[in-house]
């Protein structure tokens, strides 16, 4: 009963329950409570059962703490340390607060889940009454198999229906800057603007939670995020005193680590894609090692400042976007991905690369080929094909003069054959044909049959067909327990299932009779 | 150039007109979309044998009076609508036969001696064609005692070819409804038995509806195709009356059958015979290569000596175990 796995989130001391001295525990599913010096509980819900809880006025002696469970017992804790009473038990009772609700909801959702699934589905509704009602099956067999792959399924339709909305990369040009009349500037920040920022650049997130409402308010936050050389294209000077200066700082140390990472793909050499060429159609030549930063000119660092803030923020876009469903307050994985690429990188360790690698040297269909084994046919009575499945029939059998006779008759007969299409019939042969063909006759008499469910009443209909799904529901919880394996499915088979089909046939037996009767 | 022919209503154009100048000369009713075209085999049994043997048995229903009869079928279908077609097989001992249309009336073109009463030319030379063709088979029919049984499925298997090569030259735009309608006399043979259910599975696929008209003796095989691809099977109480069950219940196709009250379709019997005693069986075993069918358990299949491995139930393990022993 004490299992000592169970994460403890608060002890409390010296609370009595039905006038015993004992500790309280408080775990992460259940409250517990044992009595003092022993070593179980001797109480023990779970928070799924408890309905609500209360406390003692303020103003009483005694200091005291009351559950109410789902089934109606309550279940009261008295504090009795005399100078904490109260503490410990405003403190239990915050700690309650919370977790109550969490489990709240699932005792409820279930009940929620089972409740909508009733009312949606009017054929499980009335299998659910033709069963659990009248006692065939217990209620827990009957949602067994029907929650766990309803759940499943409908959490993906309710709660994830809509898709992760992307970032736009264009976000920061959506924010357009408007000459104010007065030489100033307007940005419209729309809440959508304000996220894309947050979800791509998480360092600003982090200076927006540290610095608001405590330092700068709103307002002040955005204007001073525009106005920082953060912002602005050209981040020449850093070394101002800017709450975003740090940012910066972070970003030239996130794309540092990008670029060693590089891509893992084999395939791809990005140092070898160059935009110098000899001349039109001459192909690319390497550029001369002019890569200290003194040998530059003015225009190609501010160019090449430009392209690394564009080449930044592509990447961190497009790592935000693969950040799904991660919130932004686990700040241990977010500094490690400000650079936003490793997380790329990591799902490119071997295994990948050689998938990639073997992708691009082996072709499948010049592979042998690997089809399963079969065996092979070899026919040592095939003569039984030729006439089949079909039973032995009496064969007549025709001597040869018959034969003989038969084919000079038709010679003869047909030499002569001229077609007489007005004698083809007489008319006493054709109204004795009609009559046979006409309903009644004698070709007529399988009937078209009348359909049965025109033969009998709707209602009668209706009942059979519930008996009908209700029988069928039992025959699958029947046929689910083959094979088997377990003392338990056996169990199950030969005593509960059998009373159950027991009940099921018993049932259909009295609405048998009710019918019967009823007709005579 | 455009030419009429006399069997088909279609217009042959000869050099390099095209059809956007078709609209010029006649008007749109004409084109090819308005006529679907409803195409009838008839399969006739002309197995000499049976036939003369038929002759001493019932004298006022003879070969003559059958043929008659399935002339009046095939121009009252002709008749019905313009676009309908026509193709006649007479399935033999030794062969089967098309008795219309023939390479010669191909040939011929609009050389028939027209009928003196005034009738329409597409059906007397439809009628003098099959007469004449029957006239020539019967006459060389030679007598041979080994083969005595019809070829029926061989007739089968030429009119699905005939069907699928119509289907082929039919205008852009044009549609048709085959159905196959086959005259039974003499009995069914077993060994076809292979080569009728590939016919009839193949008609299935192609939605050709095959009827039967069963003169003497039930066919177990015809049933069934009728069955699969969605015909009628009707076994004549009167053979004198042909002519009048034709009309009656093969002459509507397949969408108009649905408005009349046709003679019911009886139960077919598909239970299988076990291929060691060819006995009708309800449950059986089936080998798995060969798919032979057995009315009892044996552990080497007869037909492809594949064999099997049963798992018995754990009961009867020390039972196993014993024989094993005993091996």
């Amino acid at each position: 009963m004490a299992s000592l796995s169970e994460e403890v989130l608060l002890v409390v001391k010296k609370v009595r329950q039905k006038k015993q001295d004992g500790t309280l525990y408080l775990m992460a599913e259940r409250i517990a409570w044992g009595p003092e010096g022993k070593d179980r509980f001797t109480v023990s819900h779970l928070y799924a059962d408890i309905r609500c809880q209360k406390i003692s006025p303020d103003g009483k002696a005694k200091v005291q703490l009351q559950l109410v469970l789902h089934t109606g017992e309550n279940i009261t804790f008295h504090f009795a340390n005399e100078s904490t009473a109260v503490k410990d038990r405003d403190a239990a009772k915050e700690l309650l607060q919370q977790l109550l609700p969490k489990f709240k909801k699932k005792a409820n959702k279930e009940l929620e889940e089972k409740n909508r699934m009733l009312q949606e589905d009017p054929v499980l509704f009335q299998l659910y009454k033709d069963l659990v009602v009248s006692q065939v099956i217990s209620a827990e067999e009957f949602w067994a198999n029907r929650l766990g792959g309803v759940n499943n399924t409908d959490q993906a339709l309710y709660n994830n229906n809509k898709q992760e909305v992307g970032i736009s990369g264009a976000f920061l040009a959506d924010i357009r800057p408007q000459t104010d009349g007065c030489n100033g500037l307007r940005y419209n920040l729309t809440a959508d603007i304000i996220e894309s920022i947050f979800r791509t650049y998480p360092a600003v997130k982090q200076k927006y939670c540290e610095n608001v409402p405590h330092n700068l308010t709103e307002k002040e936050f955005w204007t001073r995020f525009f106005q920082s050389h953060y912002f602005h294209r050209d981040r020449l000077n850093t070394g101002t005193q800017d709450i975003f200066s740090e940012c910066a700082k972070q970003d030239e140390k996130g794309l540092k680590s990008m670029v060693i990472q590089g891509v893992k793909n084999p395939l791809l050499n990005l140092l070898a894609l160059d935009d110098n060429t000899l001349d039109e159609g001459y192909g690319v030549c390497s550029p001369q090692p002019s890569t200290s930063v003194a040998n530059r000119t003015v225009k190609e660092s501010s160019n090449s400042a430009i392209i690394k803030r564009f080449n930044h923020h592509s990447a961190m876009v497009l790592a935000a976007g693969s950040r799904k469903g991660e919130t932004l307050n686990d700040q241990g994985s977010e500094t490690s991905s400000t650079d936003g690429n490793s997380r790329d990188s990591d799902c490119f360790h071997p295994p990948v690369k050689k998938a990639k690698l073997q992708e691009a040297t082996e072709y499948d269909d010049l592979q042998g080929e690997n089809r399963p084994k079969t065996v092979p046919l070899n026919l040592k009575k095939s003569d039984r094909y030729a006439h089949g499945p079909v039973p032995l029939q009496s064969h007549q059998y025709t001597t040869s003069q018959d034969i003989i006779n038969s084919v000079n008759y038709i010679h003869h007969e047909m030499s002569n054959y001229k077609p007489n299409l007005t004698q083809v019939m007489s008319s006493t042969a054709a109204s004795s044909a009609i009559a046979a063909l006409s309903p009644g006759g004698i070709l007529m008499q399988g009937g078209a049959p009348q359909a049965i469910h025109q033969m009998i009443p709707t209602d009668i209909q209706g009942e059979l067909k519930h008996l009908y799904v209700a029988a069928g529901e039992l025959l699958r919880h029947y046929w689910s327990c083959f094979p088997v394996n377990t003392p338990f499915l056996e169990e199950k088979l030969t005593g509960h299932l059998e009373e159950m089909l027991q009940a099921a046939y018993n049932k259909f037996h009295a609405w048998q009779t009710r019918r019967m009767m009823r007709k005579t | 150039m455009w030419t009429f022919t006399e069997d088909t209503k279609k217009i042959s154009r000869g050099g390099g007109i095209s059809g956007s100048c078709f609209g010029k000369f006649f008007p749109a009713a004409i084109m090819a979309s308005d006529t679907d075209v409803s195409l009838l085999v008839i399969v006739v049994d002309v197995n000499p044998i049976w036939w003369g043997q038929q002759a001493h048995r019932e004298p006022e229903f003879t070969l003559a009076k059958c043929l008659d009869a399935v002339m009046v079928l095939g121009n009252s279908h002709l008749a019905m609508t313009r676009s309908n077609k026509l193709a006649v097989i007479a399935s033999h001992c030794q062969d089967s036969y098309f008795l219309y249309p023939t390479k010669k009336s191909a040939d011929n073109g609009g050389d028939e001696s027209s009928s003196g009463d005034g009738k329409y030319e597409l059906l007397s030379a439809t009628n003098n064609q099959m007469a004449e063709e029957i006239r020539e088979i019967l006459s060389k029919t030679e007598v041979r005692g080994n083969s005595t049984d019809t070829l029926l499925a061989a007739s089968l298997a030429k009119a699905l070819c005939y069907i699928h090569r119509v289907s082929k030259e039919l205008e852009v735009g044009q549609e048709m409804k085959s159905r196959i309608l086959v005259i039974k006399a003499a009995e069914d043979c077993a060994l076809q038995y292979m080569n009728f259910m590939n016919g009839i599975f193949a008609a299935q696929k192609q939605n050709i509806l095959i009827d039967a008209c069963v003169l003497a003796s039930d066919s177990g095989l015809l049933q069934q195709a009728c069955d699969i691809t969605g015909g009628l099977y009707l076994k004549l109480p009167q053979k004198v009356a042909l002519a009048q069950y034709l009309l009656w219940v093969f002459l509507a196709d397949s969408e108009q059958r649905s408005q009349l009250v046709l003679p019911p379709t009886a139960h077919v019997d598909y239970r299988a015979a076990c291929f060691c005693h060819r006995n009708l069986i309800e449950i059986g075993y089936v080998c798995s290569v060969c798919l032979s069918i057995f009315c009892t358990f044996s552990p080497i299949c007869t037909t492809c000596e594949t064999a099997f491995k049963i798992q018995l139930r754990q009961m009867v393990k020390p039972k196993k175990k014993k024989l094993k022993q005993q091996m």
